[in-house]
């Protein structure tokens, strides 16, 4: 599974830690999401889209081999 | 519906949520109980030069009472070493959420293969008194095991995390 949290985050100008405070995680968490090291929980991905006021299909999306 | 067990309900849902782990200060009273043992067993042992046995389960028609002195040292240095590994094992990290949850739960059944391996290692290669041993190691080492992956693996995370915020 693939994301675009970081654009996304650029674009709302919020560092990682803000976004982590917002979806109550921390912020190691939301870095390996973003790197692709972690994959978050229906509930947090769903946390993170409202936080960018988008679907869930605007910024995670499957990968061929998922 | 009466009120009581909707209180009761009300606690389970409580419990559920708090995903029974102590609370993050309780880490540092588990280190505590760790260190209080050392002065016991250096006493102890400045006591008892030869090394006193540990003779309980008492067998039965023995005249030895349930708590004698060898018994207390075995509450006062083992039984406590691992209150304080299980408080330092299960205590809340600051900020405990799913990922979190997710390495406590690998470094588990990392911590508890790893041990059964050992265990069924041992087992088969030790006879008499050495088997009686392995088995009081048991009693503390999957805890080990266990905080010692858990550690490392929340260590390399930090250090993951870190050097990512320096590029951003």
């Amino acid at each position: 599974m693939k994301n675009n949290i970081r654009v996304e985050r650029a674009i709302k100008n919020i560092t990682q830690a803000e976004l982590a405070e917002k979806v109550g995680v921390s912020r190691q968490t939301i870095n390996t999401i973003e790197s692709n090291k972690y994959i978050p929980s229906t509930l947090l991905a769903l946390k993170i889209a409202r936080v960018f006021g988008k679907t869930l299909e605007e910024i995670f999306s499957l990968e061929e081999n998922d | 519906m009466s009120s009581i067990p909707y209180i009761w309900y009300r606690k389970l849902d409580k419990m559920s949520k708090t995903k029974y782990l102590f609370p993050y200060n309780s880490r540092f009273l588990g280190i505590a109980l760790i260190l209080v043992h050392i002065p016991i067993k250096l006493i102890w042992d400045a006591h008892y030069p030869g090394g006193y046995d540990h003779n309980n389960p008492i067998s039965p028609g023995s005249e030895t009472p349930l708590f004698s002195p060898p018994h207390l040292f075995f509450i006062g240095t083992t039984l406590m070493v691992l209150v304080g590994l299980f408080l330092i094992a299960f205590s809340k990290e600051k900020i405990e959420d799913e990922q979190i949850v997710q390495l406590r739960l690998d470094s588990l059944r990392w911590a508890i293969y790893l041990n059964y391996a050992i265990l069924l290692f041992s087992l088969v290669f030790t006879h008499g008194s050495d088997s009686k041993h392995i088995l009081m190691l048991n009693i503390w080492l999957p805890l080990l095991f266990f905080i010692l992956r858990f550690q490392w693996v929340l260590y390399r995370l930090n250090r993951s995390s870190k050097s990512d915020e320096t590029k951003l």
